[in-house]
């Protein structure tokens, strides 16, 4: 289950000292989608390109001092999902077989792909696990703010962050209280209690949302949060946005020459 | 200051299925007053907590805070003039940290600056928060006590003239709610405080005002309907405990009419 998400603290680097922790968090967003655009409209197959982006990425990872054993676990359980969603490209079809198997047939072609979308993947999560974990929630929400993000989809991803704990307590509480009463004595009666508490748990997170609205009311909301004073980028983050780009340019320009 | 914060004359609300809420309310809070609102569950008093600043807006009946009426034109200055708390602060705290939420209200009146962070740290230490502590917190993690008190403060960050309180000690532990009785007793704005813990009304509160079935049976000096426990019992309320039970402590025991027999079998 996702009971856990509620106690996970997502920024385990947020406080550490390094170049990277002090670009502005506006900053490092854009790097970060730099970046993942970057890698994911490269074609099919271009493997120095991402060798170079690799090599950046790691570079960066160290410069961010960031701890290094839970990236790389993070990292293991996303790839674990991304691995089950890319398995079926390595069955298409192709002139050049591999291996065949019934009608199960590896050609050529889909090893490629499936190298191709497995590494795209692998190097877009290292460059966005590697924002969260040196990025505060709060911090990320503003960057998007100030990135032009509409203000309703950023208030919509606030309040989901705070949230998500308070229902996951209700949830834990509902359970719990189920469990008290013996409800895990029969397959079929269970999962119909799961299918109640899903919707008491729906309209409970309707009503809340209701009470919530009026207490944002009462303080005055007309319908946009209000945007605080926001930190100015210095020189520093100039030449890091700068630096990225050229880098990005520079591994798309091996296929050219 | 106006002469009367609060002005409710001939109150009435009902629910769209029909149920009747409030009928016919008449009530006047003079400034600086604290007065407690009781009565039982689905009373009426959330209603009519939710009318003093526009949440619900009058069906039949006026009401005037400050010198305004409660009409949708005259909403926004409502809400800076009359904050509400409420019951539950996990309702209330939305933002992903406290101090993006003790300014909330403050940024949604146009404050910025320097006079925002003034006025946040301010509401802070006012409700015995350390700012520079608590401030980057999220409000997930605090405890009851710390979240109620983060509620209040994101309230009176917008300098309120009124303060209303819904169920301010439910959930609280007896510490909590001492600092919670404390901290209400030294703010020096009106109050109005809907509860069912009556003896907070006895300790904090001159007048009380006792609803039932949607209406004000009792609106008077808050001693004199404590002491009425019939009268109290017939609205499913109860005397406070400071009033049901005079001598739980043996301190305060009338020793000279025990018998040493009988003090013997207490101890």
């Amino acid at each position: 289950m996702l009971l856990h998400i509620g106690v996970v603290r997502l920024d385990v680097d947020g406080h550490k000292v390094s170049p990277w922790h002090r670009l502005v968090p506006r900053t490092r967003v854009l790097c970060a989608g730099l970046v993942v655009f970057a890698i994911a409209l490269t074609p099919n197959g271009r493997w120095l390109t991402w060798a170079v982006y690799a090599v950046a990425l790691l570079s960066l990872v160290l410069l961010s001092r960031v701890t290094l054993p839970v990236l790389l676990r993070r990292l293991a359980v996303e790839m674990l999902f991304l691995g089950v969603v890319v398995l079926g490209a390595l069955f298409r079809p192709g002139e050049d077989v591999l291996w065949q198997w019934g009608w199960l047939r590896v050609t050529s072609e889909g090893l490629m792909v499936l190298g191709s979308v497995a590494l795209k993947g692998m190097l877009s999560l290292l460059m966005l696990n590697l924002l969260v974990i040196t990025t505060s929630v709060p911090a990320l929400l503003q960057a998007l703010r100030e990135l032009r993000m509409p203000a309703l989809l950023v208030a919509i991803l606030a309040s989901m962050s705070r949230y998500i704990g308070v229902l996951l307590e209700e949830v834990t509480a509902m359970q719990r209280a189920a469990q008290s009463r013996n409800l895990m004595s029969h397959r079929r009666w269970q999962r119909l209690v799961i299918g109640n508490m899903i919707g008491a748990l729906f309209l409970r997170t309707y009503d809340r949302g209701d009470r919530i609205h009026r207490a944002m009311l009462s303080r005055g909301y007309t319908g946009l949060i209000p945007v605080p004073n926001l930190p100015i980028p210095t020189r520093l983050d100039v030449v890091a946005l700068t630096l990225m780009a050229v880098l990005l340019l520079l591994g798309q320009a091996i296929y050219l020459v | 200051m106006h002469h009367n914060p609060i002005h409710i004359q001939q109150l009435s609300y009902a629910y769209p299925d029909g149920t009747e809420a409030l009928r016919e309310i008449d009530l006047a809070i003079a400034p600086s007053e604290r007065v407690a609102l009781v009565g039982a569950n689905g009373s009426g008093k959330s209603t009519l907590l939710l009318h003093l600043n526009g949440i619900l807006l009058p069906q039949v009946g006026e009401i005037v805070v400050g010198e305004q009426t409660v009409t949708p034109e005259n909403l926004k200055d409502i809400r800076n003039f009359v904050g509400v708390v409420f019951q539950n602060p996990d309702d209330q705290l939305f933002m992903p940290t406290v101090w993006e939420d003790v300014t909330f209200g403050p940024m949604n009146q146009g404050v910025r600056g320097s006079e925002l962070e003034r006025r946040a740290c301010v509401a802070m230490q006012s409700v015995g928060l350390e700012p520079h502590h608590y401030g980057p917190r999220s409000p997930g993690n605090l405890s009851g006590g710390e979240k109620k008190r983060v509620a209040i403060a994101g309230v009176l960050a917008m300098q309120p003239q009124v303060l209303v309180l819904d169920e301010p000690t439910a959930q609280l532990d007896p510490r909590s709610r001492r600092q919670l009785i404390n901290l209400l007793r030294s703010l020096p704005i009106t109050q109005v405080i809907a509860t069912h813990d009556l003896d907070l009304a006895v300790e904090l509160c001159s007048r009380t005002v006792v609803l039932s079935q949607g209406q004000i049976v009792f609106n008077g000096v808050t001693e004199r309907v404590m002491a009425n426990g019939a009268f109290l019992e017939d609205h499913a309320l109860e005397s406070p405990l400071c009033y049901s039970r005079p001598y739980c402590l043996l301190d305060h025991r009338p020793s000279e009419h025990l018998s040493p027999n009988l003090l013997n079998l207490m101890l």
